[in-house]
């Protein structure tokens, strides 16, 4: 397995190397200049992830990505983004991400230079929204933005979970099937959507109870902790506990962490789930222990180079809705061998990103679906030779 | 002012109020100060209830997210925050299911600890639910040592507190009490001992500054009155010369005043002869003035060394205390006679006074000294009874006179109680016959020391120390014994007269006593005769007359004695029931030989004849005499002719032996007594 997944990573190597020379078709369009204003940290998996795809598009799409990374400070984050633009030489197109609010200053600058400006994973919201309006409106540079749809996520992650306590009967005592939810946050925006998808998807199975709707600060440590808390209060009440949500894939660890410490075995008598597509959860689903990890939203990196690109060369997104909103997928042991290896070398390289560009005369409709990313990954660079 | 006494009247005073408050005050603070803790101590119990309380449920809201959330270590990290609270010894956490989520412990604690227990709430939007609760477990100990210490503070302000109450009003108490009370008790205490008026230093105006005048005003009233009083005490109103008080005082200074232990003091005892005539004559208002008189003479003639005295009634005292010798002193009271006996005018009569002076003589260092006023008074005694209106020296016969009186006066009780006196009997004959017709009872001191004592020496000492009816008493039952005895020899109508004695008149029981004796003895009282002077029946006629009478109707006879020496008054012959007449022996002594006497003796005879009076002539000594009244018709006769006093049985005897004249005698005999001598 190791072996393969080498070669696999060898392969990628190779193929990145190899592309620009074989990306002959977009060679002749206009190259684009886009900085991207990373919010997260160096190391940080899910933003490196944002920035890898982003470039690798970039790459596919003969459009140059400046990383600027903020290192998690946003007082930084906005010092970088004033800097780009008040530079003399401007970029295309700036891409933020509004975490904490903190690109509106930003975006605001941006209108007033002219630059123009993509929000992504994190649009704007509450007050600013309201003032500000929707997308090309009071800012006219500001293009519109790229999200991930998480309350699906969210609520495809509760009913795989319910799906498999219903088939296995794991219903408790009062006959009811009793999950558990490890949130991240109360707060943010992206972890707000996922909950709402476990509620959204309990509310609508009168068997099931979400015992718990726990916080653990997205850390798999913490997770570990109120599981293993959750798991001996479910045992004093008489509980048998059928599944455990978490909200990304860390905690959905720390939860199978606890759930052996409890002596349960993950996977036979109690299903988790977790989101992410982190290379430990594909490990998990690949062992039988993890039921599923959504996500792919890392993606979005890729896919907003996609939406410029088209945008620069005239085939304006807005033209189906200045909001891209990008589903997520799930990665089950059924389609886990497709996408393992992309993830686990990170050989972004693979993914065909001009086969996502819109058709000229159906401008801003697109397919990011995992099924039509399956389909467009050449074969691993390891493999080829 | 006196420093010693100063704080004994502060003491007193002050100390009693400072016991009486104190103990009150302190114990009125401590409860009070008690009441308060305790009912702050409750409020603080309270208090810390309510707040553990409030600090539970602010837990519980705190614990509720974190517990229902299942943060564990957040719920111990919450519920560590209380322990900073020292009241609180454990807290615990339970979730709903019952078991302990977190448990902190401050300390093991070894008291009693109240637990409290509050539900701890969760609810979000969707939910409300009870995560489970909330125990906290405190103890009261700090309340009780906080409230032992404020206990502790209390007390110990309230001590103070006490203290200084106490220093205070031990301060105004002296200030405004003690030093007060001092002062007067300081003029009292200086009062006392030399009797005159200290006023007390009190300046203040409160109401011991007004007690201090009242008291100053007071003393002062007090301090003249004192003085009245001590004059009064020791001068005589009526002259305003010293008293007999006095005198006492004025004795003890005498030898210490005196020059050298040999300087004479002369001190004579003076009184006034016949001052209650002078009483009885003009009213006592002219006595009073008489005694004036006199005084003042007295204080005119003595010299400035001299001291005289009124003792009282008619006697007066002149000292001078220091004389040549006793001739001096002779020379001096001559000339205090003389000087008294200058006349007197009284309501325009002139009045001579006239006096006895006894004058005794002593050195100053004489260990009698202080007898000086009896000696006095025995050298007067003799010149009263011996030469009235002349001086008297107290020489050794009158002292051993003065002192054989005394000695006598004093064996009188054991006289009594050892039968000392005895009666004698001197037998009353008829002239004509000769025949033994009745006798005389008549007492004699038989002194185992001074020999038989005459009555005359005696029986004034009998009558001064009031044993005058124990005596006629014992001459009575001697007489009824006497009787009997005459009786058992055949002489039943031989009678015995016993002599009463002035005093014995006014006796209104003699008469019952008289008859009981005679009873008792088996006698008749008609073989009584009783013996009676004139004096005595001037003295109280009423009473002495009706004693006569009630003896007379015993059958008793009665005789008057002495007749012719006293008053004499043929009055009372008429008057008195009387049925016997003794011619005094003065009128028989020179008969035949006094023609004057013969003619006395002839009228009384005369008369007694008229009055149905039998006559009886004492002293009859010769037989002229027994011839002379036979022939002037005395019918009985009495004296040593006949028989001396003698013992009842040398008495009998005679009588026994003259047995044969026994028949003519019972035939013609008239009630006779005897005679009755002093």
């Amino acid at each position: 397995m190791t072996v393969l997944l080498r070669i696999l990573l060898a392969m990628g190597i190779a193929w990145g190397a190899l592309a620009p020379a074989g990306c002959a078709v977009a060679a002749d369009a206009k190259p684009l200049n886009i900085v991207f204003v990373n919010p997260g940290k160096t190391g940080e998996v899910y933003w490196d992830m944002v920035a890898q795809t982003m470039q690798a598009a970039g790459r596919k799409l003969n459009a140059h990505v400046e990383v600027l990374t903020s290192e998690r400070n946003y007082r930084t984050m906005q010092e970088l983004g004033l800097g780009v633009v008040a530079r003399a030489d401007k970029p295309d197109y700036l891409i933020l991400s509004n975490e904490e609010s903190a690109a509106v200053p930003i975006l605001e600058a941006a209108e007033a230079a002219g630059v123009k400006t993509l929000l992504l994973s994190n649009t704007l919201i509450g007050e600013d929204a309201v003032r500000l309006g929707p997308p090309r409106a009071k800012l006219k540079s500001w293009l519109g933005d790229i999200t991930t749809d998480l309350t699906t996520a969210g609520a495809r992650m509760a009913n795989a979970l319910i799906g498999a306590a219903r088939q296995e009967k794991w219903q408790s005592p009062d006959g009811k099937i009793h999950l558990l939810g490890i949130g991240g946050d109360e707060i943010t925006p992206a972890s707000i959507a996922r909950n709402a998808g476990l509620q959204l998807a309990v509310a609508a199975a009168p068997d099931v109870v979400v015992d718990r709707m726990l916080f653990a600060n997205w850390t798999q440590s913490e997770a570990e902790k109120v599981a293993a808390n959750y798991l001996g209060w479910a045992q004093r009440k008489g509980i048998r506990p059928a599944g455990i949500w978490a909200g990304n894939d860390p905690m959905a660890l720390g939860a199978l962490k606890a759930v052996e410490a409890a002596g349960i075995t993950p996977g036979e008598t109690i299903q988790v789930v977790g989101l992410n597509w982190s290379e430990d959860a594909l490990r998990e689903i690949k062992a039988g222990r993890l039921l599923l990890t959504d996500g792919g939203h890392f993606l979005l990196g890729g896919w907003s180079v996609v939406l410029l690109r088209d945008h620069a060369d005239g085939c304006d997104f807005a033209s189906a809705s200045p909001h891209v909103e990008v589903k997520t997928s799930a990665i089950t042991r059924d389609n886990l061998g497709s996408v393992a290896g992309l993830i686990k070398v990170r050989a972004f390289d693979r993914i065909d990103f001009a086969r996502f560009r819109a058709k000229p005369d159906r401008c801003g409709q697109y397919d990011f679906s995992v099924d039509a990313l399956i389909s467009s990954l050449s074969p691993p660079s390891g493999t080829a030779e | 002012m006196n420093g010693s006494k100063k704080p004994a009247a502060s003491r007193s005073v002050v100390r009693a109020m400072i016991w009486a408050t104190v103990p009150v005050l302190l114990l009125v603070q401590l409860l009070a100060s008690a009441g308060v803790e305790i009912s702050s101590f409750w409020s603080q119990i309270r208090q810390l209830d309510a707040r553990i309380a409030r600090v539970a449920e602010s837990r519980a809201e705190l614990i509720a997210e974190p517990l229902w959330k299942m943060r564990y270590d957040q719920v111990t990290g919450v519920l560590n925050e209380i322990m900073h609270d020292e009241t609180i010894a454990a807290a615990a956490v339970y979730d709903d299911t019952g078991v302990v989520i977190a448990r902190v412990v401050a300390r093991p604690t070894v008291q009693a600890l109240t637990e409290i227990s509050r539900p701890i709430a969760y609810s979000n939007g969707n939910i409300a639910v009870q995560a489970g609760r909330i125990v906290i477990a405190y103890s009261y100990a700090t309340l009780y040592v906080d409230a032992g210490s404020r206990l502790g503070l209390l007390l110990v302000v309230g001590l103070l507190g006490t203290l200084a109450t106490v220093i205070a009003m031990r301060i105004s108490a002296n200030n405004f009490i003690g030093k007060p009370l001092a002062a007067m008790m300081s003029a009292i205490q200086r009062s006392k001992q030399d009797g005159r008026a200290y006023p007390a230093d009190v300046k203040s105006s409160n109401e011991f500054g007004q007690l201090a005048q009242a008291f100053n005003a007071m003393q002062h009233t007090t301090s003249g009155a004192l003085d009245r009083l001590g004059h009064m005490a020791s001068h005589d109103p009526l002259t305003g010369l010293p008293n007999r008080r006095s005198l006492s005082e004025r004795l003890v200074t005498l030898s210490k005043e005196a020059a050298s232990p040999d300087a004479l003091i002369a001190f004579n005892f003076i009184d006034l002869d016949d001052f209650k005539a002078v009483n009885d004559t003009f009213g006592h208002d002219a006595g009073d003035k008489f005694l004036v008189h006199i005084s003042e003479r007295l204080r005119g003639t003595v010299g400035p060394a001299d001291w005289v005295a009124r003792l009282g009634g008619d006697e007066f005292v002149v000292i001078r205390p220091e004389v040549g010798n006793e001739a001096a002193a002779q020379a001096f009271a001559r000339q205090l006679l003389d000087a008294i006996s200058a006349p007197i005018l009284l309501h325009d009569k002139q009045v001579v006074p006239r006096a006895s002076i006894g004058l005794a003589v002593r050195r100053a260092g004489d260990p009698e000294l202080s007898h000086l006023p009896a000696l006095a008074d025995i050298a007067l005694y003799h010149a009263k009874s011996k030469a009235p209106g002349t001086v008297a020296v107290l020489d050794e016969a009158l002292q051993r006179h003065y002192r054989r009186r005394r000695d006598l006066e004093l064996t009188i009780p054991t006289a009594f109680s050892e039968g000392q006196f005895e009666v004698w009997y001197q037998s009353q004959v008829d002239l004509e016959t000769q025949d033994v017709t009745g006798l005389e009872a008549l007492i004699r001191w038989r002194h185992p020391e001074h020999g038989v004592i005459s009555p005359v020496e005696f029986l004034p000492l009998i009558e001064r120390s009031g044993n005058n009816a124990r005596l006629t008493r014992y001459v009575l039952t001697d007489a009824c014994r006497a009787l009997q005895h005459l009786a058992a020899a055949g002489r039943p109508q031989i009678r015995i007269a016993i002599n009463l004695p002035p005093s014995e008149l006014a006796d209104h029981s003699l008469a019952s006593e008289l008859r009981e004796t005679c009873e008792r003895f088996g006698v008749a009282a008609s073989s009584l005769e009783l013996e009676i002077t004139e004096g005595s029946l001037i003295n109280n006629i009423a009473s002495a007359s009706d004693t006569l009478r009630r003896l007379r109707r015993l059958g008793a006879t009665i005789a008057l004695d002495d007749f012719g020496t006293g008053y004499s008054s043929l009055a009372h012959l008429r008057r008195f029931p009387l049925d016997k007449v003794k011619i005094d022996k003065a009128f028989i002594r020179e008969i035949p030989e006094s023609a004057e006497d013969k003619a006395i003796v002839g009228v009384i005879a005369s008369l007694a004849g008229t009055l149905g009076l039998t006559l009886v002539a004492e002293g009859i000594e010769r037989a002229e005499q027994a011839q002379a009244m036979r022939e002037m018709g005395v019918r009985l006769g009495q004296g040593f002719l006949y028989h001396r006093p003698q013992p009842l049985a040398a008495v009998l005897r005679e009588l026994a032996a003259a047995g044969g004249n026994r028949e003519r005698v019972l035939a013609d005999s008239p009630p006779i007594a005897p005679e009755f001598a002093f």
